[in-house]
């Protein structure tokens, strides 16, 4: 593999006069400054969220303020450089693998062409191996001798308020879906490199309201929509009555009730925005049909954990959450419902900052008595594993004719793919539920799946036409699909991924819904005493009168 | 007819130069000019085919409706990356240049160069078209944002908080007491 020059990744030539850009680089890249302009940044976190969570125990979030990316001045802290430095040197010592990544990389560029944002925007910054190099050319400077010496000689470089708008404006064009980390011969996870320019940033005050608002709310109340506990039960059951009217069954969910066997944890987003609300339903029904002894919580009422995206400590305090419930109320296991960046919370980070659970009960179905020992650490159990193990005990039904308006494909969400090694079960249990599904290009599925552009606290709306750039890949293998077999619907199991994704598609492939998984197991399972009304074209979606 | 067939003969060495122009109009373009498979590299690989169609389509002196498919291959991706309106849609208007340029290079070709008002004004209209749909794709962003904000994914933020809303009420109700 040729070693190129990282510079040389970022440069090319055109000659003649043009009509277009004219934005061929003529200067290095650590001379060519960012501009912030509507459409290319997040709006900055509210003063009043930053100053709540502020005054949380186990978390630092200073420097609350109103300030604008677009102004020079960004109102830092008057030592803000020192700030930066102190915490680099920190996290260092900390984190054994920051070091590795800082060190290792021998810019080979194996990931430069791999990340959805460069794909899209053509931007080098967004290659992988320069998003680091803005983190590692500080830290040549500071922490390596070559660094000390030679200054810029060594690819180092000095900390400037520059340097700080650049990472602001590339860490949150990164979605930490870790595609690159599968290419570089190292395992550098560039998705760790940006969560610890993140966390720099956060030190100086510095995040976006997307994240920082879920954060909080989900400190406060339980999950990201802020939800009251009366509103989340009132949510569910509104779910139930929608249910009865589309098939006849009547459910009575439970919440925070103590003593139930199973506490199942999902996105908020499932039981409040669609087309989450399908899935929801999907997961009702599954359950009543096998008769599964579980409960809802009010309080551990999100599965997404927005701390990821900001800091570890906050990752920390909101996974806590689900285990301290958990134990309050006495159940044996966790099953989680369709979400991304949980899982990964759960299977990477989850056993050194909380676990291991040793006050639960390794997983076990209490309808077909599988043991999940691949979860004995952490005591949760994913719903496409539980629920395909229930197909392949033969313990469920399904009519599949009930999906015959579904064309489906299958997109590998990116946390539950590559960070948790999710790839099989999902297709075995689409084989179940639906006639016909087909894979995307190899290249873009499994453990190279494309990112949806808008995860780790993009998806907010400011941001459209990035997230629409940073979602081309995506959308142009599902485009592919669709005019080569008429695929009309795009599965996955992820939140962000449902939302994101029907936007994605509105613009890209306007013709291809987006949907859950355990809705289409929703749609198509038998249940005993169902009246399912005849007319559910489009199964649990049909509006019904 | 004898300029048709010389835009023929030189289709090769006009699309390959057009290509390139379009996407060295991006920052970092080496891949996207290099890279062949349509999955892994998107923008080179739809630019590439959208403008190969499009040339096919000019020298067959197709109808304007057919343009559209491969207008909306290119113009589809540009207008939601970080130029103007006007660098969007300029690909279009850059083969007139490109055609040009080739044609003077060649000696037998040149004196085809005063007939090519006729093709100009094809790639004219071609480029008019681009530019409706740069507005169609700029409106659908913009029903994405509506659509967002309507679906209720918008709650994430910008929601009251309960607690604090029911403390207002409260306050308020004391003080109207």
């Amino acid at each position: 593999m040729a070693v190129v020059k990282v510079d040389k990744l970022a440069r090319s030539v055109a000659e003649g006069p043009s009509l277009m850009t004219g934005s061929n680089p003529t200067k290095n890249w650590m001379d060519v400054p960012v501009v912030f302009k509507p459409g290319n940044y997040a709006y900055t976190t509210k003063p009043e969220k930053l100053e709540y969570l502020d005054s949380q125990q186990g978390v630092s979030f200073p420097n609350a303020r109103v300030w604008n990316p677009e102004d020079e001045d960004w109102k830092l802290p008057e030592n803000w450089k020192e700030i930066i430095i102190n915490g680099l040197a920190d996290r260092l010592d900390k984190f054994r693998s920051l070091k590795i990544f800082m060190d290792c990389c021998v810019r080979c560029g194996a990931c430069a062409d791999k990340c959805h944002f460069f794909l899209g925007t053509g931007d080098p910054k967004n290659m992988p191996v320069l998003r680091a190099e803005l983190l590692r050319s500080v830290y040549r400077q500071e922490f390596t001798l070559a660094g000390k010496l030679l200054g810029k000689m060594a690819g180092g470089r000095e900390m400037t308020t520059a340097v700080i708008k650049e990472w602001f404006m590339y860490a949150y064009q990164c979605t930490e879906c870790r595609r690159c980390s599968v290419f570089c011969p190292y395992g550098i996870d560039t998705a760790e490199i940006t969560m610890m320019l993140r966390e720099l940033l956060h030190l100086v005050g510095c995040g976006i309201n997307w994240a920082m608002e879920p954060v909080a709310n989900s400190n406060r109340t339980g999950n990201h929509m802020g939800l009251t506990p009366q509103a989340f039960k009132g949510n569910v059951e509104f779910l139930c009555e929608d249910i009865e009217n589309l098939t006849g069954i009547h459910i009575e969910p439970s919440f925070n009730r103590k003593g139930a066997e199973i506490l199942f944890i999902t996105p908020s987003a499932d039981v409040f925005a669609e087309p989450g609300l399908f899935t929801c339903m999907g997961y009702l029904l599954l359950f009543e049909a096998i008769g599964l002894d579980y409960t809802w919580s009010t309080y551990a009422s999100e599965g997404g954990n927005f701390g990821l995206f900001t800091s570890n400590q906050m990752m920390k305090k909101l996974n806590a959450k689900m285990y301290a419930e958990a134990k309050r109320l006495g159940v044996k296991w966790i099953l989680g419902g369709e979400c991304g960046h949980m899982w990964r919370v759960i299977h990477q980070y989850m056993d050194t900052m909380n676990g291991p659970a040793d006050f639960l009960e390794v997983p076990k179905s209490p309808i077909t008595g599988t043991v999940f020992d691949n979860t004995a650490s952490t005591k949760m159990v994913h719903i496409s594993e539980f629920t395909a193990d229930l197909i392949q005990q033969g313990k469920i039904k399904f009519d599949k004719s009930r999906n015959s308006h579904v064309k489906a494909t299958w997109h590998d969400s990116c946390n539950t793919a590559r960070g948790m090694g999710l790839l099989e079960e999902p297709r075995y249990i689409l084989d179940h539920v639906v006639d016909n599904w087909v894979e995307m290009p190899e290249n873009t599925i499994r453990e190279k799946t494309f990112c949806c552009g808008s995860g780790t606290a993009l998806n907010t709306d400011e941001i459209m036409e990035l997230r629409m750039r940073a979602g081309l890949p995506r959308a142009n293998a599902v485009r592919y699909v669709a005019d080569k077999h008429g695929v009309n619907t795009l599965g996955c199991v992820c939140a962000i991924d449902r939302a994101t994704l029907t936007t994605l598609m509105n613009y890209w492939n306007p013709d291809v819904q987006v949907c859950g998984l355990s809705e289409l197991v929703g749609n198509a399972l038998i249940i005993e005493g169902e009246k399912r009304a005849e007319n559910l074209d489009e199964g649990l979606r049909t509006m019904v009168f | 007819m004898q300029l048709i067939e010389a835009l023929k003969n030189k289709k090769k060495e006009i699309l390959s130069t057009w290509v390139d122009r379009t996407l060295d109009s991006y920052v970092s373009s080496g891949f996207f000019k290099r890279a062949q498979d349509k999955f892994a590299n998107p923008v080179g690989a739809n630019i590439r085919e959208g403008l190969s169609k499009l040339y096919d389509l000019l020298l067959c002196k197709a109808d304007q409706k057919e343009m559209m498919d491969p207008l909306d291959q290119v113009i589809r991706i540009r207008a939601v990356q970080e130029f103007t309106p006007a660098q969007a849609v300029a690909p279009i208007l850059e083969l007139k240049w490109v055609v040009k340029q080739v044609f003077t290079a060649d000696k037998k070709l040149r004196p085809l160069l005063i007939e090519l008002d006729s093709f100009d004004c094809d790639v004219d209209r071609a480029a008019l078209a681009a530019f409706d749909i740069y507005t169609i794709c700029r409106e659908q962003l913009y029903q994405n944002r509506i659509s967002e904000l309507k679906s209720g994914r918008s709650i994430l933020t910008d929601s009251g908080c309960p607690s604090a809303l029911d403390r207002q009420g409260k306050q308020h109700i004391s003080k109207l007491q």
